[in-house]
């Protein structure tokens, strides 16, 4: 613990002399989130479509402040002419509106109706006194199977309509993303901490002492986790939150952030593939956190985002340790990988080879395998992954969502079928490429047991996950729900062996060896769900 | 200036090698991808138009009570509108899975009631579907006591698929790169420096200034590429782009500025962390500053996209002047890079 805190001590002092005198990283910090913060609330003066449509108004017409709406006074005559020669889109007459019949002018009235409704509400509640001004009242009931005696059942809320939009969680979103900036924003310095000892050669010495990897990533994360969990104290005491529910969501979500970024330092050869890893992981990560918890309250597969629970918070709304643990055990789950893989990949040999990024990753799966026997590390590989390969699976369901619809679930389906041959498979090639398993016999006790691995791991999840995915079929499909264990297991086991013998025995090259087993995957899967109907 | 284009093709065919602007691509093919995924998404959810342009006849609404124009607000946006003589008449139905929602209409027309289901995700989609109904039928009421609202008969076609594609996605793909470019030009000068290899290479007869434009050089053609890439993509799926030449002009401009930027935070400080950290601060400084004196490259991107009237090539040229005066600058410093 000790060693840890020394080295804690000594990134804080590392970053003080970077940034020169002692107040002046303080300083860059507050510069940060005052930048952060107007831009946060430019975010709400640059609404969508800024300066898209042009507005003629002639006469008596209520001032339009809207960043989407370029406005220019015209007499009558100019208006008229305008509008037809497309320099402007509408044309406002006193109250009377004109516009073509082209999309963009009518995009432009659809835009226009949406400002002035607004601005007309102002108008009557500022002009007359509120019972006139908004007359109705509509209470809402929930029908349920007790209320058949009639209308006596309480309502659960009375709404004015004007002034009730419906609920969409859009603006919770960005508040909770709130929480995600700073993080990222911190973790750019803890990769450049690891790039530094690189650079210095400084590393080699640090290992040779008694310190283990382990401490030294602790020692290094420490001082940002810290930065990281008061930023979190700091939002929710700003937003008015919960701030140990704000805690307790976004731990998880911040040692995952972590974990990513110290991949990062690990892979990289030169500096512009630092930018480009970390901005893929910036992206990912983003769209990862933000896409599920838009649909909060629309779909329970919401909760595979922290965010969704942060918008739940917000909204005042509870939830139960299952909607928690839904989210934040893949993410700590992979978080403890990083940390493992982390440990093991730290070495000045590794570090420093330059080699192209596949050979990398294959040396760094090797590094991680190699310390125990096979028969040990080839199952568990397979069980501790899966975290990845379901994080993965959620960010193709994003990008497929974008195909047409034909093509989404054979989209998804075949990109899983992909990535769950890659995890069971890379082990077992890994070590037969570096002759570690030669023999007919071994390769298949491994793929048996990677499978074995693989499916165990993917069963543990379904089991925290089948409360919420149960009723999405293409779930069920992805995690091999509602089927005998032996068919799957059996299925696993082929479609590895398939892939290790081809390519340990039959020296076929990995890709193609994956293209032929990912198919087989791929079609196994579709018989399945053709089946399931 | 043989030596200068040795330098830009070094630096080209290096990022080639490391293969790692596929994940520059990547990223942008994803980031196109998902914003259109959740645009669709929702719309489909959150946008009354769209949900009752695929579904509107099958949404059914039951009506108890007095006659009233709701049912007439209802039927015109669409729904099914089934009157029912009492409550329990039309919970019945509700539960035979007849009927949606369930609108009660008492003697007093300002005090009406809604029965919703009980699961979540319908209540929100039939709040947002009725909506709009409810709030004519609240202008109705407006117009019954005296209270004329103006503009209500306003129409036109829902924009947001429009405004999204002009003024979020296209600009993305368009000023993404220039981003790229900026952090570029910051790693493959600090590579240099952190390395010491910045004094073997000006050993050879280049200035520094030289050698860091040609560095920019070859980031700022990355985003040319990139950009010219995205526009054809774009037209190809059918979207409809104006002024294609002045868009990528300023594009490229945008991605010099960056790159000149980044250059400047580079050259005075001449490590990476330090320069990324003060480029990612000073873009969004500008981003703020820029939205507060209301010129944003962005607007003026939408709006020769979209073919506007009074936008020309003229507010590109202003972007010309922001990129030499960043660029003369990194030319007047670069020499501080051997001292």
């Amino acid at each position: 613990m000790n060693q840890i805190l020394v080295i804690a001590w000594r990134e804080v002092s590392r970053l003080r002399k970077r940034f020169g005198g002692g107040a002046s990283p303080l300083a860059v910090l507050a510069l940060a989130a005052a930048v952060g913060f107007s831009a946060f609330t430019l975010r709400d003066t640059l609404s969508l479509g800024s300066g898209l449509y042009r507005v003629g108004v002639s006469g008596n017409v209520p001032n339009i402040q809207d960043s989407r709406f370029a406005v220019m006074e015209v007499s009558p005559e100019e208006g008229q002419a305008l509008l037809a020669a497309r320099a402007i889109d509408v044309w406002i007459n006193g109250e009377v509106v004109f516009a073509r019949e082209d999309d963009k002018s009518q995009y432009a009235e659809r835009a226009l109706k949406q400002y002035m409704e607004k601005s007309e509400l102002r108008r009557i509640a500022e002009t007359y006194p509120p019972g006139a001004a908004f007359p109705l009242r509509v209470s809402i009931h929930t029908s349920s199977g007790a209320a058949q005696s009639g209308a006596a059942t309480p309502s659960d809320e009375v709404i004015i309509p004007s002034l009730t939009p419906p609920p969409a969680p859009f603006t919770q979103v960005l508040v909770a993303l709130l929480y995600v900036l700073p993080i990222t924003f911190i973790s750019i310095f803890f990769t450049s901490s690891f790039m530094d000892e690189k650079m210095n050669r400084r590393l080699t010495i640090l290992l040779s002492t008694p310190i283990t990897p382990f401490q030294i990533i602790f020692g290094k994360m420490l001082p940002y986790a810290t930065f990281s969990f008061f930023s979190i104290m700091l939002i929710a005491a700003l937003t008015k939150a919960n701030i140990a529910l704000a805690l307790a969501i976004f731990a998880p979500t911040t040692l995952f952030i972590f974990a990513i970024y110290l991949m990062v330092p690990l892979f990289y050869r030169t500096f512009k593939d630092v930018t480009f890893i970390a901005m893929l992981v910036t992206t990912l990560t983003t769209a990862y956190l933000v896409f599920p918890a838009m649909f909060t309250n629309v779909n329970d597969l919401a909760y595979i985002s922290p965010l969704a629970l942060a918008v739940k918070m917000y909204r005042g709304e509870g939830f139960g340790w299952r909607e928690y643990l839904f989210p934040s055990v893949p993410m700590t789950a992979v978080f403890g990988f990083a940390m493992f893989a982390g440990t093991r990949l730290l070495n000045e040999e590794f570090l420093m080879g330059y080699k192209p990024i596949t050979r990398k990753a294959a040396d760094a799966i090797y590094l991680m395998m190699a310390h125990a026997s096979p028969f040990w590390s080839v199952p568990l590989w397979s069980l501790l992954t899966i975290p990845v390969v379901y994080l993965t699976q959620v960010v193709f369901l994003a990008f497929a969502a974008n195909l047409p619809v034909s093509l989404i679930l054979m989209a998804i389906l075949g990109a899983s079928a992909l990535v769950e041959e890659i995890v069971k498979s890379v082990g077992i090639v890994v070590l037969a490429q570096r002759g570690v398993i030669t023999r007919w016999r071994d390769l298949f006790a491994l793929s048996a047991l990677s499978a074995l691995g693989f499916l165990i791991g993917e069963k543990a999840l379904l089991l925290i996950s089948v409360q919420f995915v149960s009723q999405a079929k293409v779930s069920g499909a992805l995690f091999g729900a509602g089927l005998l264990l032996l068919v799957p297991l059996a299925a696993h086991f082929l479609f590895v062996s398939l892939t290790s013998v081809l390519t340990a025995k039959a020296k076929f090259p990995y890709w193609l060896a994956l293209a032929l087993s990912s198919t087989a995957h791929f079609i196994y899967n579709w018989i399945i769900l053709r089946g399931g109907q | 200036m043989s030596a200068f284009f040795a330098v830009v093709k070094k630096e080209l065919a290096s990022v080639l090698r490391d293969r790692t602007i596929i994940i520059a691509l990547l990223i942008q093919l994803f980031i196109a991808s998902f914003s259109s995924a959740l645009l669709l998404g929702m719309l489909s959810l959150y946008d009354a138009d769209t949900i009752l342009q695929f579904s509107g006849a099958r949404v059914k609404v039951g009506i108890v009570g007095v006659e009233s124009p709701l049912a007439d607000f209802l039927r015109e946006r669409g729904m099914t509108v089934t009157p029912f003589a009492t409550l329990e008449e039309a919970q019945a139905e509700f539960f035979k899975n007849k009927v949606n929602a369930i609108f009660v209409t008492p003697q007093n027309p300002a005090e009406i009631q809604l029965y919703l289901p009980k699961n979540e995700a319908a209540r929100a989609l039939l709040r947002m579907v009725l909506q709009e109904p409810m709030k004519r039928y609240e202008n109705f009421l407006r117009s019954e006591r005296g209270i004329d609202v103006r503009y209500a008969d306003l129409q036109g076609k829902p924009a947001t698929s429009f405004e999204f594609m002009y003024s979020v996605l296209l600009p993305m793909l368009m000023f993404f790169p220039a981003f790229v470019a900026g952090s570029m030009s910051v790693d493959s000068l600090t590579e240099e420096t952190e390395n010491n290899t910045l004094q073997t290479l000006l050993s050879t007869p280049l200035s520094p200034s030289v050698m860091v434009s040609a560095k920019m050089t070859a980031a700022v053609f990355l985003a040319f590429a990139q950009c010219a890439a995205w526009l054809g993509l774009l037209s190809w799926n059918g979207v409809e782009i104006q002024n294609p030449i002045w868009i990528l002009a300023l594009a490229v401009l945008i991605a010099g500025s960056a790159s000149a930027l980044a250059m400047l935070g580079a050259v005075w400080l001449k490590d990476r962390e330090r320069s990324q950290f003060i480029y990612s601060l000073a873009l969004l400084a500008v981003a703020a500053l820029g939205g507060a004196l209301n010129v944003s490259p962005v607007m003026a991107l939408s709006r020769l996209a979209i073919g506007d009237a009074f936008t020309s090539g003229w507010d590109v040229a202003s972007y010309l002047i922001l990129f030499a005066a960043l660029y003369a600058l990194v030319w007047k410093f670069a020499p501080r890079l051997v001292k």
